[in-house]
């Protein structure tokens, strides 16, 4: 009767230990794609933001066609984009795309001084922090399931939930690449 | 100073707390020994008087602290739509950080200061004198924010709440012993057998008590700034902004207007004159050393 209930209890320990270890897996995967969707709401406000923004560019300074059309192509390709690597990717481009449309405003006194362009300004450096916020939250979630995934207890229990690791989130910035070679 | 990591801060911070609020408990049980001791069983029940007393009060100002302070501080509550700049630094931290957005408040002061309250993170509030919004720019108000967040994200509310109520009881408890001893009562059972020695000491106890709680619950709130320092990095990885807006904090030698004690320790810096109030029980720790740290958080980047 004793050794039963011992038993018993032991099994009982068991069972809640592995629907623990089980429940984590799955809280940290579900993260992991709450965190990226997260980003794509963020990359959808931006490229949201950049028709406005072009136009009003446009205005002031028509004769910078080719600056215009590198964004548009970059933000066309960001909106097809769906795995983690092609997002990232367009991403890059993206940013680095409006950060020449932003240079491009820098000589044109009138632009810089207009309302409009100063609002729009302000709400494309938010969308932009937002995003590198965005990507670092996500990038941390995947810190988390990808070292569960791989350390004990929990990567028994993998297979199982079904969990895998995720990627990281990692963007090719020119602009940070080649910063180190710019000081000199 | 060598380099920090803002991982190693949180964890050496989370520690600390455990350990003061630890040494809380210690107290109050001496505490109790201590009245065991002195009065004899007889006069415990003032123990759950005493705690039912701080319970109420500190508990319910911590329930309602997001309605309290506002009317406390003369907060007033403004939509995205009145700021939509500081909204949007606010929600670039809320995706940093995971956390719900808060509700947020104005206070027209023109002191450079902010606070953040709230009974857990679905019901934080984060309020800005008009004096902060003016004074600082966009990676300064960014670290501002990513420090009253943490806050929130540490639920530092409640630890204060555990730390007052404690504070709050053994104060009480003393306080009334006191006045049971000034009016003739003392112990009960004379006739047992308890060395005389430890009665001198068990007053000791009771008498220093108080004080000696009062300068937990100082270092507790002191360590918890430290930790939101640290928290705020982990948000931004940018120590840089919390750290130049600690210096514009520092350069300035207005506080604002009100200088209630009993919200002092919800500000980012303390609103009371530093030279007023002894470290021992100051609820902040020295803004240079704040800004030494952050400082050596850079020097990893």
């Amino acid at each position: 009767m004793k050794s039963t209930l011992v038993i018993g209890g032991v099994l009982l320990l068991l069972i809640i230990f592995f629907i623990a270890q089980y429940n984590r897996l799955i809280k940290l995967n579900i993260a992991v794609s709450e965190a990226f969707a997260q980003i794509e709401v963020q990359l959808k406000r931006r490229s949201d933001l950049i028709p406005n923004l072009v136009e009003t560019v446009k205005g002031y300074a028509k004769h910078e066609q080719s600056t215009f059309e590198a964004v548009v192509t970059a933000r066309a390709k960001a909106t097809t984009a769906s795995t983690v690597a092609d997002t990232a990717a367009a991403d890059g481009l993206l940013t680095q795309a409006l950060r020449g449309l932003l240079a491009v405003a820098e000589a044109y006194p009138d632009l810089k001084a207009s309302t409009n362009f100063l609002s729009l300004q302000e709400e494309l450096s938010t969308t932009e922090n937002k995003v590198a916020f965005a990507r670092q939250f996500y990038n941390d979630n995947v810190r988390l399931l990808n070292t569960a995934v791989k350390t004990i207890p929990t990567n028994f229990f993998a297979g199982f939930a079904k969990v895998e690791e995720r990627e990281f989130y990692e963007v090719e910035d020119a602009a940070i690449r080649n910063a180190p070679n710019v000081s000199f | 100073m060598g380099t920090i990591s803002f991982r190693a801060a949180q964890g050496a911070n989370k520690r600390k707390t455990f350990f003061l609020l630890a040494a809380m408990g210690a107290l109050t049980w001496l505490v109790l020994v201590s009245i065991f001791n002195y009065l004899g069983t007889s006069s415990t029940a003032i123990v759950p008087f005493a705690v039912g007393i701080t319970l109420i009060s500190v508990w319910g100002s911590y329930y309602g602290s997001d309605k309290l302070v506002l009317t406390m501080t003369g907060a007033r509550e403004i939509q995205e739509q009145d700021n939509p700049k500081l909204f949007g630094l606010i929600q670039e931290v809320i995706i940093a950080s995971g956390l719900p957005m808060p509700k947020v408040a104005i206070v027209e002061d023109s002191a450079p200061n902010a606070f953040a309250t709230g009974r857990n993170p679905d019901h934080a509030l984060i309020a800005f004198t008009t004096g902060i919004l003016e004074a600082m720019d966009r990676d300064q108000l960014q670290g501002v924010i990513a420090h009253e967040m943490a806050h929130v994200g540490n639920r530092d509310t409640l630890v204060s709440a555990v730390a007052a109520t404690t504070a709050g009881a053994i104060a009480l408890i003393s306080d009334m012993l006191m006045r049971i001893m000034w009016f003739g009562g003392g112990r009960r059972d004379r006739d047992s057998n308890s060395n005389p020695l430890m009665l001198v000491a068990s007053l000791v106890v009771l008498i220093l008590a108080p004080i000696a709680a009062m300068m937990l619950k100082s270092a507790i709130s002191r360590k918890r700034e430290s930790l939101a320092d640290a928290t705020a990095v982990a948000f931004t990885r940018n120590p840089a902004g919390l750290r130049s807006a600690l210096e514009v904090l520092a350069a300035d030698s207005t506080v604002v207007q009100q200088k209630s004690t009993a919200v002092a320790h919800i500000w980012i810096e303390s609103p009371l004159d530093a030279s007023s109030v002894s470290k021992m029980f100051a609820s902040h720790p020295p803004i240079q050393e704040r800004i030494a740290t952050l400082r050596a958080m850079e020097s990893l980047n």
